[in-house]
């Protein structure tokens, strides 16, 4: 039981730096991200092999993570030039093609095998409590996250963001270049989702391509409407809920006999796609509104 | 003849089917603001209602297609009633992701109902005919056929019929058109209703020529969305020509490219367009 848990809480935390990362682009900057998974898929396989391959994890996970950046940035470079539509879009067809790639070039990322025996950071040091010790590894980045994007947008930078979301043509009349403000929101949100994907890749010491399909992309917004867009404090809660709503349809099976296993996943996946629309229409600033004006 | 004829058949093939969608998605996207992403799941609505009543029911495969037509329709005009009217004054890319939710519901629905499994329609198999060293089968020419039909259907009513008129000019500046009398949710349903048919027609054509498979319309969202950009957001013709150039460079493509690769040729079309040419290939204003 204790396992259970800490291994839930482990994964709620990466979890909770996707929606963090998610809510820097959609919730402060109104920023269409489709293809979160693709920069988690980047950071985990950019950290993975390259710690494999006998780099130390010092150097692989900055690695992880400014690779999952520049992929972002040069993505909404090109996404952002005319409609920011497209975005979503190039996003979206990143991911796909991304996950073609992982799968199919396995001279570098092993294929539908993925990558195996993954480094754990400080195994042999702390092997007896290995789990424990993680998820504090895990805690602490999500504090750090949370500390760092919190102060953020209260800076004079994330009031430019936050004003590019609500009208773009006020911030340029105002002489904020917005789509430099906005690249650097794009590569700055998909930088946290490659850390969570490097936090995840160590973790389970272990990936592959079926890791990271697009609907890990809708749970992530799914995390970010439910806990209230803008707002790092519901980008938390609504990791914790989503990760509650995922594992406790899960006992769904027990209870409901003709539930087989596609069923099932369908069922679960019906479930989220519905709670996403509705809380769309209903309830669009989440569990934890943004507070209007609070900084 | 050289094999690349062939490919290139396949491909305007391909582009046939494509092309429906992408028509619908691409007048929806400037009717409505917001690029639906639930338009090419619409094709496995249609698809799977062709199935049940033509496997299911044993219906001839023509009145199958005929109900995917309407039962599409009804399907687009209830999610657009459910899901979309209530939000129609929020931004548009709230709209966009609710429409990822309903395209995300509506395929695990099929999947719920019939599984992952690959399906068929119940219908002869035919010998593809060769024409000066084409192969070509009868399928093919009647999706082709059918297509094209609907495509001219389609441009008819845009351009001459008053509700068609209604709705270009609701698309072009929808506060005007409602000034001037323009019924706007009306013409929102009726755009809806037929361009949900579109791509439930499209997703009988699609079964036809490959399979049926749960995630045969979502999967085609790239090819779609670049199809659409490449002839200009908001135009018919554009759409069309879109589509017919991204079916026959996927097709053609495979000659170079790996088959599994296919879905990066429309996201290299996407990019290629939104570097060179970010208003589509007719230059008109998105």
């Amino acid at each position: 039981m204790i396992a259970y848990l800490t291994a839930i809480a482990t994964l709620v935390g990466v979890r909770a730096l996707l929606t963090l990362g998610l809510n820097v682009q959609w919730g402060l900057t109104g920023l269409v991200n489709l293809g979160a998974v693709a920069f988690f898929a980047v950071g985990a396989y950019t950290s993975a092999l390259l710690a494999v391959g006998g780099t130390p994890l010092l150097l692989a996970w900055p690695a992880g993570v400014g690779v999952a950046a520049a992929a972002a940035a040069a993505l909404a470079m090109v996404a952002l030039r005319l409609r920011e539509d497209y975005l979503a879009i190039v996003t979206l067809g990143f991911g796909e093609v991304l996950r073609l790639f992982l799968l199919n070039e396995a001279w570098l990322t092993g294929g539908a095998n993925g990558v195996t025996a993954i480094p754990r950071p400080m195994h042999a040091r702390f092997s007896a409590h290995y789990d424990v010790f993680y998820l504090l590894v895990v805690l602490a980045a999500v504090a750090l996250v949370y500390v760092v994007l919190e102060r953020l947008r209260r800076s004079p930078f994330g009031r430019v963001l936050r004003a590019i979301r609500e009208d773009e043509t006020v911030a340029a009349v105002a002489g904020k270049p917005v789509f430099r403000f906005k690249v650097q929101a794009f590569a700055l949100g998909s930088a946290v989702a490659g850390l969570a994907g490097i936090l995840f890749a160590h973790y389970l010491a272990y990936i592959e391509p079926n890791m990271f399909l697009p609907q890990e992309s809708l749970f992530v917004w799914l995390a970010l409407i439910l806990g209230g867009s803008g707002n790092n404090r519901g980008a938390l809660v609504g990791s914790i809920v989503l990760l509650g709503l995922l594992e406790g349809s899960r006992f769904a099976k027990d209870v409901i006999p003709f539930l087989t296993g596609v069923r099932l996943a369908a069922a679960q996946q019906m479930l989220v796609g519905v709670v996403l629309v509705v809380l769309m229409i209903r309830r669009p600033e989440g569990l934890l509104p943004e507070k209007p004006g609070s900084d | 003849m050289p094999p690349i004829v062939q490919y290139v058949f396949n491909g305007v093939v391909t582009g046939g089917i494509l092309a429906l969608p992408a028509v619908a998605f691409s007048l929806l996207w400037r009717l409505l603001r917001f690029p639906n992403f639930a338009v090419s799941t619409y094709l496995t609505v249609g698809a799977y209602v062709g199935l049940m009543l033509n496997h299911d029911a044993h219906a001839p495969i023509q009145l199958a297609w005929l109900g995917a037509l309407v039962a599409t329709g009804a399907v687009a005009l209830a999610v657009d009633r459910i899901a979309f009217r209530p939000m129609r004054a929020r931004r548009p890319f709230s709209l966009a992701i609710a429409s990822i939710g309903v395209a995300f519901v509506l395929e695990n629905v099929v999947r719920f109902v019939w599984g992952n499994d690959f399906r068929s329609y119940d219908v002869p198999v035919m010998r593809a005919t060769s024409i000066a060293g084409l192969r070509v089968g009868r399928d093919q020419l009647l999706i082709l056929g059918a297509a094209v039909v609907m495509m001219a259907a389609a441009q008819m009513f845009l351009l001459r019929t008053r509700l068609g008129i209604a709705m270009r000019a609701t698309a072009d500046n929808a506060l005007l058109a409602a000034v001037k009398g323009v019924p706007t949710e009306r013409v929102i349903a009726y755009a809806t209703l037929g361009g949900g048919a579109l791509a439930g027609g499209a997703g009988v054509f699609l079964g036809l020529d490959a399979s049926i498979d749960p995630l045969m319309g979502g999967g085609l969202i790239i090819s779609v969305f670049a199809a659409a950009i490449l002839g200009g957001v908001g135009s018919a013709p554009g759409a069309l020509a879109g589509a017919l150039i991204v079916g026959v460079m996927e097709e053609v493509g495979t000659l170079l490219i790996p088959p599994t690769y296919k879905t990066a040729i429309g996201f290299t079309v996407i990019l290629a367009v939104l570097l060179v040419r970010p208003t589509g290939l007719a230059g008109a204003r998105a």
